[in-house]
């Protein structure tokens, strides 16, 4: 399996379109708010400043991007094209093949968050302890894995052609009910009551709570862990209708 | 051991009735050809033998053991139609990678000389020509030397040199002792390239021997002569006939006994010219044993 890992970790790096839009579009909005956010007051929740709560929004914006692309239309064309057929036609198990796939489109999560980060702290003089630099990147690692789950998911569902648009339609409406593009005040109100249930609103919130010095809540955590346990469970459910005829 | 049993194997594909009450045994170390029409239940009964489809009813064995088993120790390679090769990789690199899923492949070099692809080893997946893609997928069929080798239509898509050299490559690879089943609607190449062939129909064995036995099978001989403008009247009478054809004063006797086909037809009154008896091409054979 580790073999299967690191061809999936080679292709996607060497897609160039992917790493533009997971790495540099991150960095780019977060450069972007973050400069027509000078001055702003500290934000009323959470009390953290515009360059900290903007830069675990685009963070979290990144890792879901790289979750979500990384599996869903990929997943859909290895279907169509017969690769994955050819794959079952050799001694790799089918869960190696859905674990791999997962654990890469984590592999490339990991950068988009910390090259947030490092953009915060270079260029808008973000400071942090070690142990929260440290702790958001962890956490909001392993958060990942919902959205993993469910690009796995639309991957088995859609056929190539729609895979690419229905992912982006969800990476684009998890970033805004979840609050990534705009604080979820200024969302409108029926938006704002079900942010709460997002796995997007509450990957963020892990990394707002941290920055802000307290541990997030156990709400979080089990909104997270209810998404990944109930997506992972729908993508296992589909990929293995999908490849039992 | 045999290499692969089907029991009473059936599969449909929602009304159609893809592989039907199929038995077929194959012994190790045979190269078998899976021969017959579009939709006559090839690619079906291959997807069983991979274990990528599970039957309806009946049993499938490689090796003794279920499908999915026998290719998850490593024992069977499949060259699946259509099967493309994964984009953003060299050959090199999937090739090595497929090599390594398996127990005891073949040296990384000797399956890039098998499949021609040593000077292509550095090319990218996705920059290759149909022709050479397909060398690809024959390589990763073999890379784990396995003792099955499945090929679904292996030379479909291919120019006669390219086919040429691919069977000749098989051939190589089969040397070994392996035992290899290959479906194909090509009648030359299993004629050429099999020890066996069986003829699927409708899901089920149509025929099942040699090239030769089954060339001999299907309507067995013809025996052709000018009859001008006599009467063709009683010639399907005649010992042996099972078919009777005239083409432009040319008759054409299918016949399973063409010498007492001839005796008859040289008593029967009628003036002989031109007489020729011949053994039935496959291609013939084939028609008459699938009914068209």
């Amino acid at each position: 399996m580790t073999s299967y890992l690191r061809l999936e970790v080679l292709r996607m790096v060497r897609d160039r379109r992917f790493v533009f839009f997971t790495m540099a579009v991150p960095v780019a909005f977060y450069l972007l708010f973050a400069a027509t956010s000078h001055g702003a007051g500290r934000d009323a929740a959470t009390g953290l400043t515009a360059q900290v709560y903007l830069m675990v929004s685009m963070a979290a914006y990144g890792a879901i991007g790289a979750a979500l692309t990384t599996t869903g239309s990929r997943l859909a064309a290895e279907r169509q094209t017969g690769w994955l057929r050819q794959l079952r036609a050799t001694p790799l198990s089918a869960r190696a093949v859905i674990t791999a796939k997962t654990l890469a489109s984590m592999v490339l999560a990991l950068p988009a968050i910390l090259l947030v980060g490092v953009v915060a702290f270079t260029v808008e003089g973000v400071r942090l302890s070690p142990g929260q630099w440290i702790g958001i990147v962890a956490l909001m690692w392993v958060a990942t894995l919902p959205f993993a789950a469910l690009g796995t998911l639309i991957g088995s569902l859609v056929g190539a052609d729609a895979a690419q648009p229905v992912t982006l339609a969800c990476y684009f409406s998890l970033s805004i009910i979840g609050g990534l593009w705009m604080p979820v005040s200024q969302l409108p109100s029926a938006l704002r009551t079900i942010s709460g249930w997002t796995p997007s609103n509450r990957f963020a919130e892990l990394g707002r709570a941290i920055a802000a010095g307290h541990t997030p809540t156990a709400t979080a955590g089990l909104v997270l862990a209810g998404w990944t346990v109930a997506l992972a469970t729908l993508a296992t459910i589909a990929y293995r209708r999908t490849v039992a005829s | 051991m045999d290499a692969i049993t089907f029991s009473q194997v059936s599969k449909s594909h929602g009304a159609v009735r893809a592989v039907d009450r199929l038995d077929l045994t194959l012994a190790t170390g045979q190269t078998v050809a899976l021969l017959g029409p579009n939709g006559a239940g090839k690619s079906t009964a291959i997807s069983l033998l991979l274990g990528l489809a599970r039957p309806d009813d009946g049993v499938v064995q490689v090796f003794g053991q279920r499908p999915d088993q026998a290719v998850a120790q490593g024992l069977v390679g499949a060259m699946l139609q259509d099967g493309a090769l994964v984009p953003g990789l060299t050959v090199r690199e999937i090739v090595g990678f497929v090599r390594g899923l398996y127990p005891h492949p073949l040296p990384l070099a000797e399956i890039l000389a098998v499949a021609d692809l040593t000077d292509l080893a550095g090319r990218r997946a996705d920059r290759l020509s149909g022709g050479q893609a397909q060398r690809v997928r024959f390589a990763l069929a073999i890379a784990g030397a396995p003792k099955l080798l499945v090929l679904d239509e292996p030379t479909a898509a291919l120019d006669p040199e390219a086919r040429r050299a691919f069977w000749a490559a098989m051939r190589a690879y089969a040397a070994g002792g392996r035992t290899i089943l290959f479906a194909t609607h090509y009648l030359e190449e299993a004629d050429q390239n099999a020890d066996r062939v069986i003829v699927l129909d409708h899901g089920r064995i149509a025929a099942d021997g040699t090239a030769a036995q089954i060339k001999a099978r299907g309507g067995g001989r013809t025996v052709r002569f000018e009859l001008g403008d006599q009467p063709a009247a009683a010639l399907h009478l005649l010992p042996g006939v099972t078919a009777l054809e005239i083409h432009g004063g040319t008759a054409i006797l299918r016949t399973d006994d063409p010498d007492a086909t001839v005796q008859a037809l040289y008593s029967s009154g009628l003036t002989i010219r031109d007489l020729d008896v011949r053994g039935t091409d496959l291609e013939a054979a084939f028609l008459d044993l699938i009914g068209h």
